[in-house]
């Protein structure tokens, strides 16, 4: 009686202690699956964060300077005295480019001799097949005193040239409707005298570090580019009160 | 059936790392849709034309938000199939990578021959969607031997 008791016992016992195993293998499967999941969100989450910080702030870092004054070479619209100086490095042939061609013009327009553009090219011959051609036509043009006239006709039809292979034609019939000498036009166009002041402009944004356009540089330092002409306009002012309190 | 496993889980492992980098690829294009992008052109990306054409966003979607669920579930799956040792999920996941193709090539051709742009970021995950995808037909094809392993065992 007593020796079937404790083997009662016993076997009670066995099978408690196994259902304790189980319960404690589940509860450690339960605890792993656990952290593994919280580090999956934690990941996940971090990834989403992170490139939220990363999208958000493109050119954080060491603000970057102009390192090539305004010359007499660089095309000049506005008060060649005014003390606020904005350095614009372009391409013709890039859309922001031509979204900002309007403000840029606005800005011209409202700060009057207050402000001083300067345009610099930047071709992005690797992406834009037309980019040279059609800042070797602005400076032709430049040669007969428009060249702010052929750039403004150029930012205004670019969709009409931009993916075009006779390009050359088609930036003559502009030289032509602003007047310019067609022969002179496209001799200067094919000239090695502008395709040198081409490329010296986009040697001197390479200086500066710039990667894409457009850049503009406001009193010699780079600006992170305004996202409206409001914006624009607020940024110039700034720096309009700080050179006049030095 | 044992031969195989090993492979299985190598398998998985790599559409585990690769899945995350196109999550990351697709995360970070998804974050600029709704930043808006920096307004410029440059030589590394020129995605200007591309992101903001019109086939970026699918029935107010934007792609590149539909492809960052896609890299993630097909993650979420290999982890799933890493920790279970379940086969059907990662075969769910082999299977998912048809899409994947099949949305790549979309994209790949519309940057070439209709925006005619190119988005490195998009090339990219195209990419990976292909490496994808060729792992996937590895992983069926697994699959589908070890099937005919177990039918002929039972068969014997």
């Amino acid at each position: 009686m007593e020796e079937q008791v404790t083997k009662q016992e016993k076997r009670e016992l066995r099978r408690e202690e196994r259902e304790k195993e189980g319960r404690s293998q589940k509860t450690k499967i339960f605890i792993r699956r656990l952290a593994m999941w919280s580090f999956v969100v934690f990941i996940v989450g971090g990834t989403i964060f992170g490139m939220v910080q990363l999208a958000g702030n493109p050119s954080s870092g060491q603000p970057a300077l102009l390192l090539d004054a305004v010359s007499a070479t660089d095309w000049l619209k506005g008060e060649k005295e005014a003390k606020t100086i904005l350095v614009e490095y372009s391409d013709f042939q890039c859309p922001a480019c031509a979204n900002y061609y309007p403000v840029v013009k606005q800005l011209a327009q409202d700060f009057g001799d207050k402000l001083q553009i300067v345009y610099r090219h930047f071709p992005l011959r690797q992406i834009h097949k037309n980019a040279d051609a059609s800042a070797y036509a602005a400076e032709a043009a430049g040669k007969q005193g428009k060249f702010w006239e052929m750039h403004d006709m150029i930012f205004e039809n670019q969709s009409e040239w931009a993916n075009k292979y006779s390009v050359e034609e088609i930036f003559a019939q502009y030289a032509v409707s602003l007047g310019l000498n067609l022969e002179k036009f496209k001799s200067d166009f094919n000239s090695k005298e502008v395709k040198d002041k081409v490329e010296n402009d986009y040697l001197s944004g390479i200086r500066s570090n710039v990667n894409a356009t457009p850049t503009f540089f406001l009193n010699g330092k780079k600006i992170l580019n305004p996202r409206s002409y409001d914006e624009f306009k607020t940024i110039i002012n700034q720096a309009g009160d700080s050179v006049s309190n030095n | 059936m044992t031969n195989s496993k090993p492979l299985l889980i190598k398998l998985a492992i790599a559409f585990l790392i690769i899945s995350f980098i196109g999550f990351l690829d697709a995360t970070y294009l998804t974050v600029q849709h709704y930043r808006g992008l920096p307004p410029e052109c440059s030589i590394i990306e020129g995605c200007e034309e591309v992101v903001a054409s019109k086939y970026a966003v699918m029935f107010g979607v934007p792609v590149a938000l539909l492809g960052g669920i896609y890299y993630l579930t097909i993650f979420i799956l290999s982890i799933i199939y890493l920790d279970s040792k379940k086969e059907n999920i990662i075969k769910l996941a082999a299977l998912l990578t048809f899409a994947g193709l099949i949305a790549s090539i979309w994209f790949i051709y519309l940057q070439l021959f209709v925006i005619k742009a190119i988005c490195v970021y998009c090339m990219f995950s195209a990419a990976t969607s292909i490496t994808l995808f060729i792992l996937g037909l590895h992983i069926l094809k697994l699959n589908k031997n070890q099937e005919n392993v177990t039918i002929k065992t039972n068969n014997d």
